[in-house]
């Protein structure tokens, strides 16, 4: 009722101003406490999200992704028995940073002119001096080296761990694994041609499985050594093939260099000569003149009589024999003495088209398809083929063909007649057969077992016989062109050999390059004398390895060359 | 009414507890797979260090080295082809001893006395090796010391004992007449039977063992030489 109306009640307006000043202050506190304690609130809250997700998908602290699977830097090439022939290893390096050497130079040039003597004091002491950045001192170096280099306690020394390629069986099959350069790519061989696999990382945790064969490999590098410096060869090469898929087993060549130091090697030894190197291979190329022969219907077989003078003129040459006949004489006599004037003649009745033909087919006229890149291109007379070169390419003068292609030549003849390409991996589940593609017929194929082996029983190869094993196959020495002229002296001894004969399963071409007469030869350098031989003590070492017993009771069908063959010369030098 | 007003904290509290428990179990197969993994790093570490020592025998013994060796020291060579055998009856064919005759030896009369007939014993019928009941059975030898005199070396002569009672002689016997004269002089090659040789000098000195232990105190010394001797042996 009474109540007072606000004019009247109205506060002081000092107070008044009071008020409305306490209020607005706090507003503007309440807007500053709620704004910090939004920030607060939204630092805490991305923390504990951040906690909640890490907890929920994060990895813990102590994680170590690169240690979960051993994958090397780069692959690891094992042999078919999974030796292993390349591995990567963690080796030790020794570098210098010049810049940052603190000690005084010259003591530490001295000290390390004494652990390392490859180079001078002064060297050293230029280097420490020259204000470069970094220098190499010593890759793969020992732990003894190490330690030393290290107890030296020069802020200055670099001494890391790398990865670096180690090829544990030094220089066993050399050429076919080759070798990296210094940014670990491979240079040579398998680490070339299959450098990609080797350093992808989804393909390099498992090994390449080559064909090769340690044991074979040595075996057959050993005897091939001991025969080049016991003839002083200049070089020597050697294959062994599987007949029936074309794996290589053993491959090699000689002078050999070890790809653990590839810069150490002179480039006589990088060289090639089972693939790279082509070589006028001689009378080993004669079976393939007669297979062609007989296969195209020119020659009957073994049985078929034909002249054989003592010189055979032919298209203004003369074609000699080391021991001519001189008289009539059979097929299987030609291929037993390695007769050129025989096999001259059966060339000239088969012809240059059908000879062509026949060497497209074996694939002597194109490079080898194997999986290196170090192949050589075989040289064949070109347009200067006439009838006279196909005679001589018919007993292998004037066609020149890589030994691996040889082999490859003899797999296809003796495995029915089927061309196998011949390849550096294990045929296996990961690198299935590839299909054939037959060459000769199959009882051509099956006719040249008994002539074969006729010329390692009674002909000019006796001294590659291994008891037990039988072993056929066709020596070859084949004069080397020096200078534009077929040297009189200087040969090429080859033998191409295929065992067990009965049933063939293993092609081996081994070669000599130069050799010398020796005292046990009589002065002879032709092959019968010093690469037989090899063969004979190399095939006594692999055919136990390769499961092929012996058995003396064994042999192919002789019926079919013995009853064609005069009494047998007692001399093994012709060729 | 009290439920009703506290049933927010509840959820709240229901709900943390659900998220640490959840939290927790997170937590629990962290620290699980983190002991995993350290288990498994810790086995590709020894397989890197089992690979390290591979390649480092592999490279110590590498073909190459195999072969110098060989070549130089074992001369070990391919087999030949008749050192195979195809199969178990060769092998053991191999093993197969040939019969020596000496010509010189006396000659032994084979003798086989008729076997006697013993009475098996009381309440026991006597089996043969068939096991079949037999009237007859071979004498065994009296006892094996008997069996031991007969095959031993050193009986001078051998002379054919008239022997009737043993029918069957056991097997150590039955060889020994192949080669009596050897049986006889069995000592024949012995180097002591030679008068030279046992005259001569023995060519090892003879050794000589101490009587007492040398180390062993003196008998009768005062007890302060000994105490001593740590300082003359130094």
């Amino acid at each position: 009722m009474n109540a007072p109306s606000p004019a009247l009640v109205a506060p002081r307006p000092e107070r008044l101003r009071l008020v409305g000043q306490r209020r607005q202050i706090l507003a503007v506190m309440h807007q500053r406490l709620m704004f910090g304690l939004l920030v607060y609130g939204g630092v805490i809250a991305i923390i504990v999200l951040r906690i909640l997700w890490l907890a929920a998908f994060g990895d813990h602290a102590g994680r170590k992704e690169e240690l979960t699977a051993l994958i090397p830097e780069r692959g690891d090439i094992v042999d078919r028995d999974g030796q292993p022939l390349a591995r990567t290893i963690d080796a030790w390096t020794i570098a210098v940073h010049p810049t940052k050497v603190i000690g005084d130079k010259l003591a530490l040039a001295r000290s390390l002119a004494k652990l390392m003597p490859e180079q001078s004091e002064e060297q050293y002491f230029a280097m420490l001096r020259s204000g470069k950045p970094f220098f190499y001192l010593r890759r793969r170096a020992s732990p003894a080296l190490v330690e030393a280099v290290n107890a030296l306690g020069e802020p200055g020394l670099a001494i890391e761990r790398e990865a670096d390629r180690l090829y544990p069986q030094t220089t066993l099959a050399a050429h076919v694994l080759g070798f990296t350069d210094i940014d670990g790519h491979g240079a040579a061989g398998a680490e070339r041609a299959f450098d990609k696999y080797l350093s992808d990382p989804a393909t390099r945790g498992q090994p390449l499985v080559l064909s090769i064969s340690s044991g074979v490999q040595q075996a057959l590098q050993h005897e091939l050594q001991d025969a080049m410096t016991h003839f002083s060869a200049i070089g020597a090469a050697g294959v062994v093939m599987d007949v029936h898929t074309g794996e290589v087993l053993a491959m090699t060549s000689l002078p050999s260099m070890n790809p653990n130091v590839p810069g150490a090697a002179t480039p006589d030894q990088m060289f090639n000569r089972a693939t790279l190197g082509v070589f006028e291979l001689g009378s080993t190329f004669k079976p393939f003149t007669l297979a062609m022969a007989m296969d195209s219907g020119t020659v009957s077989g073994p049985a078929e009589i034909m002249n054989c003078p003592d010189v055979l003129p032919a298209y203004g040459h003369l074609v000699h024999d080391t021991h001519p006949f001189g008289r009539r004489c059979s097929i299987a006599e030609v291929m037993m003495e390695s007769s050129n004037i025989g096999m001259a003649q059966i060339a000239d009745k088969l012809g240059k088209e059908r000879q062509k033909a026949w060497l497209k087919k074996m694939g002597f006229l194109d490079k080898a398809q194997i999986e290196l890149k170090e192949i050589g291109r075989p040289l064949t007379p070109g347009s200067r083929w006439g009838p006279f070169e196909t005679m001589t390419i018919g007993f292998g003068q004037g066609i020149a063909v890589a030994p691996l292609q040889l082999a490859m030549g003899y797999a296809t003849l003796f495995d029915g007649g089927i061309y196998h390409p011949p390849t550096i991996l294990k045929i296996g589940p990961g690198h299935p057969l590839p299909p054939g593609r037959r060459v000769f017929t199959a009882d051509t194929s099956y006719r040249m077992r008994s002539l074969l082996r006729l010329v390692v029983m009674k002909g000019t190869g006796r001294k590659a016989d291994a008891p037990g094993y039988r072993v056929g196959g066709k020596t070859g020495t084949a004069q080397k062109l020096i200078n534009g002229r077929y040297s009189n002296t200087i040969n090429l001894t080859s033998f191409a050999g295929v065992f067990p004969m009965d049933d063939p399963r293993y092609v081996i071409v081994v070669m000599l390059d130069e050799p010398k007469a020796t005292k046990e030869t009589f002065g002879f350098t032709t092959a019968g004398w010093n690469v037989a031989p090899v063969v004979s003590k190399t095939v006594s070492r692999i055919a136990p390895m390769l499961g092929v017993a012996p058995d003396m009771n064994r042999e192919p069908n002789m019926s079919e060359v013995l009853p064609y063959v005069q009494d047998a010369k007692q001399d093994a030098k012709k060729d | 009414m009290s439920a009703r007003s506290f049933r927010s904290v509840f959820m709240v509290a229901s709900c943390a507890g659900a998220a640490l428990g959840c939290y927790l179990v997170s937590l629990r197969v962290a620290s699980e797979r983190s002991q995993l993994e350290d288990v498994e790093s810790r086995i590709v570490l020894a397989q890197r260090d089992m690979r390290v020592l591979q390649t480092e025998i592999g490279t110590r013994g590498r073909l190459d080295q195999l072969e110098r060796w060989n070549v130089r020291v074992l001369a070990l060579s391919a087999p030949a082809a008749n050192q195979f055998v195809s199969g178990g009856y060769e092998l053991a064919k191999l093993t197969r001893t040939q019969p020596t005759v000496d010509f010189q030896a006396p000659v032994v009369m084979a003798s086989a006395p008729a076997p006697v007939h013993t009475p098996a014993p009381i309440g026991q019928e006597s089996r043969d090796d068939a096991g079949a009941p037999t009237a007859t059975t071979t004498v065994e030898p009296e006892s094996p010391r008997a069996l031991l005199h007969q095959a031993s070396l050193k009986i001078e002569t051998r002379e054919v004992p008239a022997q009737t009672r043993p029918a069957v002689r056991p097997p150590a016997a039955r060889t020994s007449p192949d080669k009596p004269v050897a049986a006889a002089t069995p000592a024949h090659k012995k180097s002591v039977d030679k008068p030279g040789l046992a005259a001569a000098k023995p060519v090892t000195k003879p050794v000589r063992l101490a009587k007492n232990d040398p180390l062993a105190p003196l008998p009768g010394k005062p007890s302060r030489k000994t105490a001593k001797d740590p300082g003359s042996a130094r």
